[in-house]
């Protein structure tokens, strides 16, 4: 017997192991992944690592001679007041929206959900807001929170109380919170839509045991509602969070980020440093910095949403 | 570097199949029926380059224009230089303040100094669009901005010759407001026009090279800037105009003057036909920002140039179109379509009469604009000028402080 007869066994076994319908069904299975596999390598995986890289060196987009500057571009961002203050504002941002929808959509989703005259009409209305570009909203509140006394709010102010007018976005503290009315009015509407659609899936038979038992409106709000919502609560809130901490759009169209830095964002800075000012290596550490904070905020909001769903449930 | 070349040549490769499905680029090997195709990448829209490229492709039939465009600024800075770095950028293309220097340092324009085709440019014009005495640019236009008011408004406050003084301005200003009347607007969202010229108006005062110093390291910003800053100033704190102006966008500005609602706005030629358009009937005119010495003076700049590609394979045809855009046909057809103020030696603009003051100006030499003096870094400085200025508006800064921002500002960019 030779050796390849010995080995015979073994490679046959081999061979119909790696042919069998098991295995081949599993291969298939796999080939669905590649698409989206080369999506993944294309749109992130690569964009990442040359941000990386790009982060460490003083590449400004046009030369292509590049030069190693290692920590230097972190140094910069973390020494630079308009980031810091661009950072302060997107936290803010991002952490208000979210408060604020949450506590106001699901009232609300809770309210579209009962029965009454022209209920598809008042859910479309409220609907609505999330429709147009953010950009485009952006223009228009601007004219509606002009500062002037003709804006159309200060013009209502005046009119029905005799207020004068309001800086609503040249000082400051107001144009903060302008932008984030504005990003709350147009949000609020589409994430109690979602709320809905979990509200939906509730049993009645919840609510009529309940009734029975004599509890309160209330109490059925808090001991079953709220509980049962607290998967959408996490969707939510989990949408909220990442749309806020890359908001561009709002903030720039109303306030172009000032007063000073007021509503300056993240996104505005890495934009306007990679872009129109041809730092690409700052933007990139900019950006490596803020994928980092995104990361530990989103996966702290997870486990904290995950630990109030279950002490819900 | 390995990993950036590689990058660099996916993300070019992917740019190029873009740039050939969109019909633009640098894939001008032969047009169809043998004509030689000249890519031009341009910030103006179709519409207002399409009789210049009509024209010219009439009177050179083996040439065809491949015309693309993107909307000023950012979105064009951008698009040019994902082009550039990827090689399929076109072969003439717009050259601007906020992308010379990374054009030039980068080797990415032909040196045009000596060429034909400048001889009838303006030598201020040509000037702004060169580095180290060599042109890199063509621009035919230039723009001035300063103070449009009412006159009608300002006759019924007794006022028959608009102030050339400072204090005279301010004075005219409290005297409006006592009758009921807004004075004055000026948006303060970008660099406002009047801290402009009262910048460029003590640069001329201290012999006109100041940037230069400042970037040299000779001089601080707050040589050239403290002193306008704080006559800026004075508008808030002598109550003529409120921080609201931080808030307010040129249209809304714009909105209020149509609709009487103020005296005096700092305007540009851009806002002339809107104004036309809104109020044909007002009675319009326009002035240069009063200074402390009375010698007025204006925020303007050269239009952005044309350049041609560093590595276009069409050098002879570059040229030949640049020669036919610098042509008094050309101008002439520009002018008619944009109402631009034209500066070529052989063409007289047609412009509204309401702009001839504006066009003493450029031809005076009496307008600035900080972000065309500084040679590098226009952008960031900008940004953080605006925000500084913004706090110092609602009180939160001096005059020092926005200049102290900007030295800062420089030094660490």
């Amino acid at each position: 017997m030779t050796v390849l007869d010995r080995r015979a066994p073994a490679v046959t076994g081999a061979l119909s192991w790696l042919m069998s319908p098991k295995r081949l069904e599993g291969l298939r299975l796999q080939a669905f992944m590649v698409p989206i596999g080369i999506v993944f390598a294309v749109l992130f995986a690569i964009p990442l690592a040359q941000s990386l890289y790009f982060s460490v060196t003083d590449f400004n987009g046009y030369s292509m001679k590049v030069n190693f500057v290692g920590l230097e571009n972190y140094r910069k961002i973390f020494t630079d007041p308009s980031m810091l203050a661009g950072l302060g504002f997107t936290l803010l941002f991002a952490i208000g929206t979210t408060v604020i929808v949450t506590v106001l959509a699901i009232p609300l989703a809770v309210l579209l959900n009962r029965r009454f005259f022209g209920r598809n009409v008042v859910r479309a209305v409220f609907f609505f807001p999330a429709i147009p570009s953010i950009a485009i909203l952006g223009l228009v509140w601007a004219f509606i929170l002009s500062p002037l006394g003709s804006g159309a709010i200060n013009w209502l102010l005046d009119a029905v109380g005799g207020f004068g007018p309001v800086p609503w976005l040249s000082d400051g503290t107001l144009a903060q919170l302008s932008v984030i009315m504005v990003a709350v009015w147009s949000s609020t509407g589409w994430h109690a839509i979602l709320y809905l659609a979990y509200l939906q899936s509730i049993p009645g038979d919840y609510y009529e045991a309940a009734r029975v038992d004599g509890a309160s409106a209330r109490q059925a709000f808090f001991r079953i509602t709220l509980p049962l919502l607290a998967p959408a609560v996490t969707v939510s809130s989990l949408l909220l969070m990442t749309g806020g901490l890359k908001v561009y759009d709002l903030p720039y169209t109303l306030t172009k980020g000032g007063p000073g830095y007021a509503t300056f964002t993240i996104t505005q800075s890495i934009i306007q440093s990679g872009i129109a000012q041809a730092k690409f290596g700052q933007a990139s550490a900019l950006a490596v910095v803020f994928m980092l904070v995104v990361g530990a905020i989103v996966a702290l909001q997870l486990v904290l949403s995950r630990r109030l769903e279950g002490r819900l449930s | 570097m390995s990993l950036l070349r590689r990058s660099v040549a996916t993300f070019a490769a992917a740019t190029a199949v873009l740039a050939a499905t969109a019909g633009c680029g640098s894939g001008s090997e032969g047009g169809s029926g043998g004509k030689t195709k000249l890519s031009f990448f341009s910030w103006e829209n179709e519409q207002t380059m399409k009789p210049l490229i009509d024209a010219f492709e009439k009177q050179n039939p083996s040439i065809d224009i491949e015309f693309s465009t993107a909307p000023p600024v950012a979105e064009y800075i951008s698009t040019l230089q994902t082009r550039l770095v990827s090689g399929t950028a076109a072969d003439v293309f717009v050259i601007a303040a906020e992308n010379k220097t990374n054009l030039v340092q980068g080797g990415f324009v032909k040196d045009l100094t000596g060429k034909p085709f400048l001889a009838n440019m303006s030598k201020f014009n040509t000037e702004a669009w060169s580095v180290d005495g060599k042109a890199y640019g063509m621009s035919i236009s230039s723009w001035s901005a300063g103070i449009l008011y009412n006159k009608d408004v300002l006759a019924k406050a007794g006022v028959s010759e608009f102030p050339t003084k400072w204090d005279d301005f301010i004075a005219l200003c409290q005297k409006l407001k006592a009758a009921g009347t807004t004075p004055y607007y000026e948006g303060a969202t970008g660099l406002p026009l009047s801290v402009a010229a009262l910048v460029g108006h003590e640069n001329a005062r201290q012999g006109g090279d100041v940037d230069a110093q400042i970037f040299a390291g000779q001089k601080k910003f707050g040589d050239l800037w403290t002193g306008p800053l704080t006559t800026y100033n004075q508008l808030f704190t002598s109550g003529v105009m409120t921080k609201d102006v931080v808030g307010l966008k040129g249209e809304q500005i714009v909105d209020e003057f149509v609709n009487g609602r103020v005296a005096m706005i700092a305007a540009g030629p851009w806002d002339v036909p809107t104004l036309r358009q809104k109020a044909p009937n007002m009675n319009l005119a326009f002035a240069g920002v009063p200074t402390p010495d009375g010698k007025p003076f204006w925020a303007g700049a050269a239009s952005p140039g044309w350049a041609i590609n560093a590595k276009t394979q069409h050098e002879k045809e570059a040229e030949a179109f640049l020669t036919y855009l610098g042509s008094k046909e050309a101008v002439t057809l520009f002018n008619k379509g944009t109402a631009a103020m034209t500066t070529t030696s052989d063409v007289t603009p047609v412009i509204d009469k309401v702009l001839e003051p504006n066009l003493k100006a450029l031809k005076d030499g009496t307008f600035y604009l900080p972000q065309i003096a500084w040679p590098r870094v226009q952008d960031a400085l900008n940004t953080e000028a605006v925000a500084q200025l913004q706090l110092m508006i609602q009180g939160q800064a001096k005059p020092e402080d926005v200049a102290a921002a900007l030295d800062n500002r420089l030094k660490s960019s």
